[in-house]
């Protein structure tokens, strides 16, 4: 079996921030990846070798670390996923070019997160997409629509209206769902230190400003409409606790709608090595529970950026970097001491926790917003369970997810929940009058992702000789 | 000084405590014939081995004592779905037990005749036969054993149905309440004392207690001075992702020496040998099941039982090469030394009974294990012998009797 000394579970700015500190200590490090390129989602965008466009400060950082990454020694196996783990620090891998199975010393967790989406009526129709799937059309030159609204809560709104602007599309308006103003002005001071996320807002706030699209707060799409194709979309007022204020719909005609409110931890991973979790009471779903040095429970497992909570891409770095150090050290590879370290970025560390503080309040989706789901609503995409069934399913006496998942198969299909667990909990918690701690989410199972039978043939026929 | 805690006090003419499908089973019978019945389960229904197997409703291969049990339950499941009022995916697709070599051709031939004098309809396949009826199994087969009339259901929902039928009929469900002691008075039962979620204590009295807790029916039965010789065993189930169903039997089969060497394995210890199972689930999942391992309380899948599994799977078919292992997880199984059933009274307690003990094959069962417990109790003797399945079948001279080659099967 392959032995490593650190394996790092995603290459997106936490993970590679890790292996490069792990790197620097002489620590051998392998970065296992299920995205083509290093960078993950915030350094994506530097896929395209596009010399010809002036990259933007955050992606030139990321042409940085890559060719960083290039340059060092780290093990990188790319379009891999790890799908589960032997023992606890042993890790099975899918992936062409990576070993059937790693065994390391120690494991840092950078899984990072995936989009949230809310259901409302018409969800599913051809042409509503998430923020991120917008974006990675647009990146690729592929256009996402013609007249396109954008609707969710978060900076990436404008970001992705400044994005679509640039790429020649009619984008008719963004509706932000959170009531930002009030609750902005108390978090003035978190955005003291943060020049390059200032310049990027205000500069595409000017884009939107210039091309005189309406940035609505407050707002949110209820309802989306069109025969096998979207053609035009409601949205409505939403009252403090994000509840849709009747009598406030408006309807505009589009062929795209863009939708994301925010991000969910991705914690599969950790669950399937066994590490302690703790109730994230903003994103409702667990989250690994760590200590200052970003180590688990389990002895030498890590957990690190937005796959541990929702804190950005500067805060994935410095939490890489300590980490990075503290498995060194506890490897007996370097004699850097992790809390001296700690206090030495003690500064960008507390400025990027007073950001992620703001971003938490500001833009966390209020539970009202989950009430736009009408009865026949699909909820669970990959098993067509809609709104109703989890109705039925309550009537039969289900109060939890798990119970919600065996009788309607919601949470069953492909993505295991990943899209749906919120929704779903949501449902419930109001249905029953419990809490969504009481309520929980569905149990992640192993494997994390489907795995192709052929594929753990494959590992088997070359070690065990061909199958009879 | 210790806080008092709360209290809470039922009573009931019988105490069922275990919500698998063998206690959901006893408690709807019993409350159908009018009995007062509480239930006690210390999680939810139907969330070990009951709700967690791989869903066969099978009779062929049984030890002959068994047999006549399972074909009795069989009649049952056929009109489960409408006694129960809920659709709980049973088909009855049929059983093939394919076989590699000779060897296990006898041991199949001489099975086949004993199952056709007790009146179950079973044939057995040469290789073409094999190739025709069921051309997805891999050519290395020589042959298979088959009955029509066995199936297989979706246990998560059977067994659930089991326990909404129950609460219909008036049964109370105290979910999330571990049962702790049993309570004896001059050698009688008398009580059932649990704990709840929120770590009330919860008594319920009753005359008559039925223990149904499966692998974990020792641990209670400690209580009261009772050894139960009930002992813990974990399976691993995968299922992939939907198929365009190709095929509708439960299939099982053993593989050895080198289609048996598991690649990458660390902790599993298998002896060149797997017993796998693949059933078609309704919606075009399939089923793989398989890989005990003994003597634990471990609820994990690990990757090596998945990897282990899934090419053992590919192995018996190969069209399940180009489907994704979706989910894996285990189940909490429990065996007997002989891998039979314990159905019954134990001498010296009265109104305690035992219900436990089914060694994986207690889902078929669920149907006509509540209708004859339930006889056993209100009339005095069941319609069927349960006489091999007494508890003292363990104290008595000459002991236990076992069939070794089936114990590998089971």
């Amino acid at each position: 079996m392959e032995h490593i000394e650190v394996a790092i579970v995603g290459a997106g700015p936490g993970g590679m921030s890790a292996a490069l500190t792990l790197a620097e200590e002489g620590v051998e490090v392998a970065i296992i990846d299920n995205n083509p390129t290093p960078g993950g989602q915030y350094y994506r965008q530097t896929y395209i070798n596009n010399t010809t466009k002036k990259l933007k400060p955050h992606q030139q950082e990321g042409v940085e670390l890559r060719r960083k990454l290039h340059d060092s020694k780290i093990r990188y196996f790319s379009k891999t996923n790890v799908w589960g783990t032997f023992e606890q620090k042993i890790l099975a891998l899918d992936g062409p070019g990576a070993p059937p199975a790693l065994e390391a010393e120690a494991i840092v967790l950078a899984t990072g997160a995936f989009e949230r989406t809310i259901a409302f009526p018409g969800w599913t129709l051809p042409g509503v997409i998430t923020i991120g799937a917008a974006q990675i059309l647009n990146e690729n030159n592929v256009s996402p629509g013609k007249r396109v609204l954008i609707s969710g809560t978060g900076p990436l709104l404008v970001v992705l209206a400044s994005e679509l602007i640039h790429a020649g599309i009619e984008v008719i308006g963004v509706l932000e769902g959170s009531n930002l103003l009030p609750r902005a002005i108390k978090h003035l001071g978190a955005l003291f230190g943060q020049k390059e996320r200032l310049k990027e807002g205000i500069g595409s706030w000017i884009s939107l400003q210039k091309h005189r699209i309406p940035y609505r707060l407050g707002c949110s799409v209820c309802f989306a409409r069109g025969e096998d194709h979207l053609k035009e979309v409601t949205f409505c007022h939403l009252d403090n606790d994000w509840k849709p204020i009747p009598g406030s719909e408006e309807t505009v005609s589009c062929d795209t709608l863009c939708i994301g409110y925010g991000f969910i931890p991705f914690n599969a991973l950790s669950v399937t090595l066994g590490v302690e979790q703790e109730w994230d009471p903003f994103n409702a779903c667990y989250i690994p529970k760590r200590n200052m040095f970003m180590e688990t429970n389990i002895k030498g497992v890590y957990s690190i950026g937005d796959g541990t909570s929702i804190g950005g891409a500067r805060l994935a770095l410095l939490e890489g970097q300590i980490a990075g150090v503290a498995a060194a050290q506890q490897l007996g590879k370097s004699k850097k001491h992790p809390e001296k370290y700690i206090s030495g970025i003690a500064t960008a560390l507390s400025r990027e926790r007073r950001f992620k503080k703001m971003y938490t309040d500001i833009f966390t989706p209020g539970f009202g917003i989950y009430e736009l789901s009408e009865e026949n609503t699909i909820l669970c995409r990959c098993e067509g369970i809609t709104t109703a069934d989890i109705r039925r399913a309550i009537d039969l006496g289900a109060d939890t997810s798990g119970e919600i998942k065996i009788i309607t198969r919601a949470g069953m299909g492909d993505c295991q929940g990943r899209m749906c667990s919120h929704l779903i909990a949501n449902i419930v918690a109001r249905e029953t009058n419990k809490s969504l701690l009481e309520v929980g989410q569905f149990q992640p199972r192993p494997p994390v992702f489907p795995v192709p039978i052929e594929n753990l043939c494959l590992s088997v026929d070359k070690s065990a000789g061909k199958m009879g | 000084m210790k806080s008092m805690k709360t209290t809470c006090k039922y009573n009931a003419e019988v105490a069922v405590l275990g919500g698998g499908i063998i206690g959901c089973s006893i408690a709807y019978n019993l409350a159908r014939r009018g009995t007062k019945v509480i239930l006690m389960e210390k999680s939810l229904i139907g969330c070990e081995s009951s709700g967690c197997n791989s869903g066969g409703v099978r009779q062929q291969n049984r030890d002959s004592r068994e047999l006549p049990l399972a074909m009795e339950s069989v009649k049952l499941w056929e009109n489960l779905e409408s006694e129960l009022d809920f659709d709980v995916e049973y088909t009855q697709g049929g059983n093939i037990m394919p076989f590699i070599n000779e060897d296990e051709l006898d041991f199949a031939r001489g099975t086949c005749q004993k199952e056709l004098e007790a009146g179950l309809e079973v044939e057995i396949w040469n290789r073409s036969d094999l190739r025709k009826r069921a051309p997805y199994i891999r050519d290395v087969f020589i042959g298979a054993k088959y009955c029509a009339s066995d199936g297989n259901a979706n246990p998560l929902l059977a067994t659930r149905a089991f326990g909404w039928a129950a609460k219909k009929e008036g049964v109370t469900i105290l979910s999330n309440t571990k049962a702790e002691s049993i309570e004896i008075h001059d050698g009688r039962v008398i009580s059932v004392t649990g704990v709840d979620k929120k770590g009330e204590i919860v008594i319920v009295e009753a005359p008559i207690v039925i223990h149904a807790c499966g692998a974990w029916t020792p641990l209670l039965s400690e209580t009261i001075g009772l050894k139960v010789p009930v002992q813990p065993l974990r399976h691993v189930i995968l299922v992939t992702q939907r198929m365009t169903p190709f095929f509708t039997e439960y299939i099982h089969a053993e593989l050895y020496g080198e289609m048996a060497k598991p690649a990458l394995t660390s902790s599993i210890n298998q002896k060149e040998q797997i017993g796998i199972g693949i059933r078609p689930a309704r919606q075009g999942h399939v089923h793989i099941g398989g890989i005990s391992t003994p003597d634990t309380f471990d609820q994990s899948a690990p990757a090596d039982a998945i990897e282990y599994l899934a090419r053992g799977a590919a192995i018996m078919m190969p069209a399940l090469r180009d489907a994704s292992i979706l989910r894996a997880w285990s189940r909490q199984l429990e065996y007997t030394p002989d891998r039979l059933p314990i159905i019954g009274g134990v001498d010296g307690i009265a109104g305690y009974f035992l219900a436990a003990g089914f060694s994986g094959h207690g889902f078929c069962l669920g149907p006509i294990i509540g209708k004859l417990v339930t006889e056993l109790i209100l009339d005095g003797e069941a319609s069927m012998p349960l006489h091999d399945f007494r508890f003292s079948r363990f104290q008595e001279n000459g002991g236990i009797s076992i069939d070794e080659r089936r114990l590998v099967r089971a």
